[in-house]
């Protein structure tokens, strides 16, 4: 077992040598990096890395999690971009197909996945945040189409999208769960508008969608009409924890760059500065060892609810803490407005950096929700009561 | 976790139950029939030969109930005696000690200076337990050797602590001849010595600190759930809530470095990092379980407190949190090569 781990790193580690693209972190611009992150997701299924948590029956797929992790663990190590454009479509869009979509489905979309095709997730809306189960985007039957209306927001690279994975509302009778249904929906179908969200640090990783009596036809419906929420538990529990692992991994492996810094501010001799730094460091390899740990703990099937939850927290706030001394040490050199590098949370771009940490704190379940799931699931404290009165 | 260890575990929570303080005496003869000081003794010295992570299991487990038992201490006194190349009788030590009898490594810095004519002036810090002993084993001016406490030029002073759980004395040498045949290392082996039981002494440290803290996050949980404040339970409150999930992640974090650590590490700073991280951690959760307590968390009677002293003289032992962040910091600027 062992062996065959190493024989894989061995294999991995050789073909990302000679195949991550050098100058991946120059791209001057979003549509750039976009153009850059297609070519390698291209290689990466070629190679048959993209997709290891696949089943078997796909070129590269049937990894096991030991394994994934062993791919994504190396390419940190190597500096390689990640494969972000990807994300949706290779985790989400897949687990959402896998777990329950139809054989009809699954053979019309999942193909084109590997060949390029990109998705988004049309959840988050602007009233139905942390509280997903407020969404008022409408979807009403009619005939053979479903005819939706409404706004999405937060959705990752959406402008670039070709698809998207939509929850939308076809009931409101019920609890605010029930109601629901799952709609895969073509982004150039007539009706839909995209604006990219113009984030404080200069990128434009988010968009809006905006749904204008789009059609999508009842084929492209994943589950019963009203099981929206079930099925969109599935796209949730898609990330395999490895994600974090591998950006654990790679805030230790740019650590230099805060030496960098340090150094560059002539504080190295600071006893202050010095404490910090190490204990920073500690925090990072920390939330490494915590990584690692859940990962093991999912392989042994010992996770429990509330677990990924912790790893979240934990590495949000490493970043938080790395992009803060950053920023402090840099000084006035990290207030003078530099090109943002697309794709990566740890450039030495401090204040570029560290408003992107808020990135791991809001997206994904913001700190607060996550606390809230380890204190009730975790620590087994009570639930708040629901509904409230003034 | 192996099946070996999981038995030794369950025998730890047999031999120290929770809510059932064991007196000191009563401890070390349970940790001595236990046969817990041979658990890291290499079996070519007569012991288990278990890894670090053995050894951090069961004091983690002693840390949860505030084990009164010197453990640490004898564990690392006998640790030295066994890698000593020098030790005239070391097998008879060895055996001496797995047998009970107590001869603690100190821990803390030692300041003793030489004569002209090699006789010794100064203090040892950090001696547990004194009164349980008839040797101690020291580290100081360049050499570490076994000191009996009723030789002449050397006085016990204790030094009394907050942490109730333990007791600690400083040993004086007034123009104390040593006795050859007590040298454990000199010279390169003291060096070498100190590089072998430094990591052990910041993994004990950080284990018995990480498992009060496990403990104590436990126990205020629980109060939260039951006690009731504006007619519902304090648990529910979240300001609460979620002060208690961040200390759960803080523990989550340093607890999955001390197992990673306690595998891997071999550098004193490898493993002085990770002390300086789970003491850091131990002494945040136990400041956080006294607020949360709230005025019960100040009375004696309950074991908060206790928790909290124990933690603070964890973090002040073997190099603090902010020793080991530097080092680690200058590490990180300056590595050697």
């Amino acid at each position: 077992m062992t062996a065959r781990l190493d024989d894989l790193r061995a294999e991995v580690s050789g073909w990302l040598s000679a195949h991550v693209p050098r100058d991946w972190r120059a791209a001057a611009t979003h549509e750039d990096f976009v153009a850059g992150q297609r070519a390698w997701f291209a290689q990466m299924v070629a190679a048959g890395y993209a997709i290891p948590h696949w089943p078997a029956q796909w070129p590269g797929g049937g990894r096991s999690l030991a394994e994934q992790k062993v791919i994504y663990e190396e390419l940190a190590r190597a500096d390689a971009p990640r494969l972000l454009l990807s994300f949706v479509s290779t985790y989400h869009a897949f687990a959402t197909l896998h777990e329950c979509g139809t054989a009809e489905q699954q053979a019309r979309h999942l193909p084109r996945i590997l060949e390029g095709e990109t998705w988004c997730q049309g959840f988050s809306e602007p009233n139905a945040g942390s509280d997903l189960a407020a969404i008022r985007t409408r979807a009403d039957r009619q005939g053979e189409v479903y005819v939706v209306n409404g706004q999405k927001v937060w959705s990752t690279m959406a402008q670039h999208a070709d698809r998207c994975l939509l929850l939308a509302r076809t009931s409101s009778d019920g609890a605010k769960q029930a109601g629901m249904t799952y709609l895969l929906m073509d982004m150039k179908a007539p009706g839909v508008t995209v604006r990219p969200i113009h984030q404080i640090q200069g990128d434009e990783e988010f968009a809006e969608i905006f749904l204008d009596n789009v059609e999508i036809p009842v084929c492209e419906r994943v589950g019963e009409e009203g099981a929206g929420w079930a099925v969109a538990q599935a796209t949730l529990a898609s990330e395999r924890g490895l994600t974090l692992m591998e950006l654990a991994y790679r805030m230790r492996g740019n650590m230099g760059r805060l030496v960098a810094t340090i150094r560059a501010a002539g504080c190295a001799e600071d006893a202050g500065v010095q404490r910090e730094l190490g204990e920073l460091a500690t925090q990072v390899d920390a939330t490494c060892a915590l990584a690692d740990r859940f990962l093991e703990m999912r392989m042994a099937g010992a996770e429990q609810a509330g677990d990924a939850s912790i790893v979240k927290n934990a590495y949000s706030r490493a970043l938080r803490a790395w992009t803060d001394l950053g920023v402090r040490v840099g000084g006035i050199d990290a207030q003078y407005r530099a090109a943002i590098t697309f794709g990566d949370l740890n450039t030495g771009n401090w204040m570029a950096d560290f408003m992107n940490s808020y990135a791991w704190t809001i997206a994904g379940g913001s700190e607060e929700v996550q606390r809230t799931i380890i204190a009730e699931r975790l620590l087994g404290m009570p639930r708040e009561p629901k509904g409230w009165v003034l | 976790m192996t099946i070996e260890l999981e038995e030794l575990l369950d025998a730890a929570h047999k031999a120290f139950p929770p809510d059932k303080p064991v007196p000191r005496d009563e401890s070390w003869a349970r940790v001595v029939t236990l046969g817990w000081l041979m658990l890291d003794l290499p079996e070519d010295r007569g012991g288990l030969g278990l890894p670090p992570a053995a050894v951090a299991t069961i004091l983690f487990a002693q840390g949860r109930v505030l084990a009164t038992a010197p453990l640490i201490p004898a564990l690392l006194g006998l640790q030295a005696i066994a890698a000593s190349p020098a030790l005239v009788d070391r097998d008879g030590w060895i055996a001496r000690i797995c047998g009970g009898e107590y001869v603690p490594l100190h821990l803390l810095p030692s300041a003793v200076t030489a004569r002209a004519d090699g006789a010794l002036d100064g203090r040892i810090a950090g001696v547990f337990e004194a009164d349980m002993t008839s040797h101690i084993l020291a580290g100081m001016a360049g050499r570490y050797a076994l000191i009996p406490l009723d030789a002449a030029g050397v006085e016990v002073v204790e030094r009394p602590l907050w942490d109730e759980s333990r007791r600690l004395f400083d040993v004086v040498l007034t123009g104390y001849a040593i006795d050859p045949a007590l040298v454990v290392a000199e010279g390169a082996a003291a060096s070498a010595l100190h590089e072998t039981i430094s990591p052990a002494a910041q993994l004990a440290l950080a284990a018995d600190s990480l498992g009060g803290a496990s403990a104590l996050l436990e126990m205020t949980v629980k109060y939260l759930k039951v006690r009731s404040q504006f007619a519902r339970p304090l648990a529910l409150f979240q300001a609460l809530k979620h002060r208690c999930a961040d200390l759960k992640v803080a523990l989550s974090a340093a607890e999955a470095l001390l197992w990673s650590r306690a595998d891997s590490a071999t550098t004193p700073l490898e493993m002085g990092a990770m002390k300086a991280l789970a003491t850091t951690t131990a002494k945040a959760i136990a400041e956080e379980a006294i607020q949360l307590h709230g005025g019960i968390g100040l009375t004696d009677e309950h074991p908060c407190h206790r928790y909290m002293k124990r933690a603070f003289l964890n973090a002040a032992l073997c190099g603090d949190a902010d020793h080991w962040n530097g080092a680690n910091g200058r590490h990180l600027l300056d590595p050697p090569g």
